[in-house]
């Protein structure tokens, strides 16, 4: 079933590029090479997440980043309530 | 310029009501009853950083008119730390984006439509709010207008057939222990205050910026009221239950039952919460677009529109596996990671761009 989500996702983004595409003008260079690498993390970000749904994600990140502070907000707010 | 379009100060009051009004009445009776208790009622009162941010927001207006706070990081911190600055809050808008999108998605998928996939809910809604981005702030403006009369109405329609069954005893004892615990409750909302941040990007199209101290402080008396009243409701209707559900004001919609006539008026509650959270997720999407496309100096910020929404669709998948990690996130990480870019991030910039152009002038 992998391979047929992977499908879905290059339908979506081809429609996605056929719609926008043609809209801009043959000068409007740097938005299509903005709009080429947004649609390129995000195929890219999509099919990693088909393959692995638990991906540690942006959450687990600040999570590592905020540890300390969330242990000293923990007992703080303990201590209060 | 990349936006045309104006719109008033008046409206931007407006937005800002349905940009942190609609998940704070979700979630925050029971997270504020966790810490609170009967006092869960106070902490909304307790506002501190929405005031902070709206001042910061018109002190950024004053100071550089004309521009949002991204574009202040480029001017303030010069080309190269202003560029990752940026970056890393732009990052953060697209990751708050997709908590909303995730928290309407759960709520929906959850509470109404158990048998409809998540990616069809979030990505429907994605959709429509692509399109109202694609039509530029004024459209977004004029949303907020259209919906929240809907939204006052609609919501007045949920808490007066209740007032008769209301024990006003649950709320006793007042300030039992005393402050602190209405403090620690109202720490988890600040973050939501914080929000008024955004302000900060609709002031450079207000054709009437001046009136926007007012406006924008009305609209945070506003938010303070209501989630007053939703909690006090919460609390009076549920009692020391409160705690026991991750949406309490479901519950209160569900229990209204009027001359044995009027019943699941819980479907109100959901035209509430899809209006709201249009325009909320339609906010911060707009403001993700048009930050990115001032970060990479495009002329038109329409393009991008469709390939960013198919980003946060797909991040709104990936902050957080199920929902209880979610709640416990929204409660610890993502809230101090919350006021440290909406409150904490714009206080230094503020600070710095003032110093800068103190010694400019010096200079």
């Amino acid at each position: 079933m992998k391979w047929a989500q992977v499908l879905g996702i290059v339908v979506l983004l081809l429609l996605m590029a056929l719609f926008d595409w043609p809209k801009m003008s043959r000068n409007m260079k740097r938005e299509k090479i903005a709009y080429a690498s947004l649609a390129g993390m995000g195929a890219v970000l999509a099919v990693l997440l088909v393959y692995d749904p638990e991906l540690p994600g942006p959450t687990q990140w600040l999570q590592v980043l905020y540890q300390p502070l969330v242990q000293i907000m923990e007992k703080l707010i303990v201590k209060g309530g | 310029m990349l936006e045309k379009g104006k719109i008033s100060a008046a409206q931007i009051g407006k937005m800002m009501y349905l940009a942190v009004t609609p998940t704070a009445i979700l979630s925050t009776p029971a997270i504020s009853f966790k810490f609170a208790g009967q006092d869960l009622w106070i902490s909304p009162l307790l506002a501190f950083s929405g005031v902070l941010v709206i001042l910061i927001a018109l002190g950024f207006h004053r100071l550089y008119p004309g521009l949002n706070y991204v574009q202040i990081s480029d001017r303030v911190l010069g080309p190269v730390i202003g560029k990752t600055v940026g970056l890393a809050l732009l990052f953060y808008y697209m990751y708050t984006t997709g908590i909303i999108i995730r928290e309407y998605g759960d709520f929906v998928a959850g509470a109404f439509l158990p048998q409809t996939p998540l990616l069809v809910v979030t990505g429907s809604m994605v959709f429509l709010c692509a399109l109202a981005v694609r039509g530029g702030v004024e459209i977004i403006a004029r949303f907020a207008d259209v919906f929240i009369p809907v939204f006052s109405l609609l919501f007045l329609l949920l808490t007066v057939p209740l007032l008769p069954e209301l024990k006003i005893t649950n709320m006793l004892p007042i300030m039992g222990e005393g402050i602190a615990p209405s403090l620690s409750g109202s720490f988890i909302l600040q973050a939501w205050y914080s929000e008024f941040v955004l302000v900060s990007f609709f002031l450079p199209f207000a054709h009437n910026a001046d009136q926007a101290k007012k406006t924008a402080g009305f609209s945070l008396l506003a938010v303070v009221l209501t989630l007053v009243a939703s909690n006090l409701l919460t609390l009076l209707l549920l009692g020391n239950v409160t705690g026991n559900y991750t949406y309490p004001f479901l519950i209160v919609a569900r229990y209204i039952n009027l001359a044995e006539f009027f019943n699941h008026l819980e479907s109100l509650f959901m035209v509430i919460w899809v209006v709201g959270a249009f325009v909320k997720i339609c906010i911060f999407f707009y403001v993700t677009v048009l930050g990115t496309a001032q970060w990479m100096q495009l002329s038109d910020y329409r393009p991008i529109v469709f390939p960013l929404g198919f980003l946060l669709i797909l991040m709104s998948i990936w902050v957080a596996p199920n929902l209880q990690y979610l709640s416990y996130a929204l409660s610890t990480t993502a809230n101090l990671s919350a006021l440290t870019a909406f409150l904490i991030i714009p206080a230094l910039l503020l600070l710095l761009g003032v110093i800068r152009k103190r010694m400019g002038s010096k200079a």
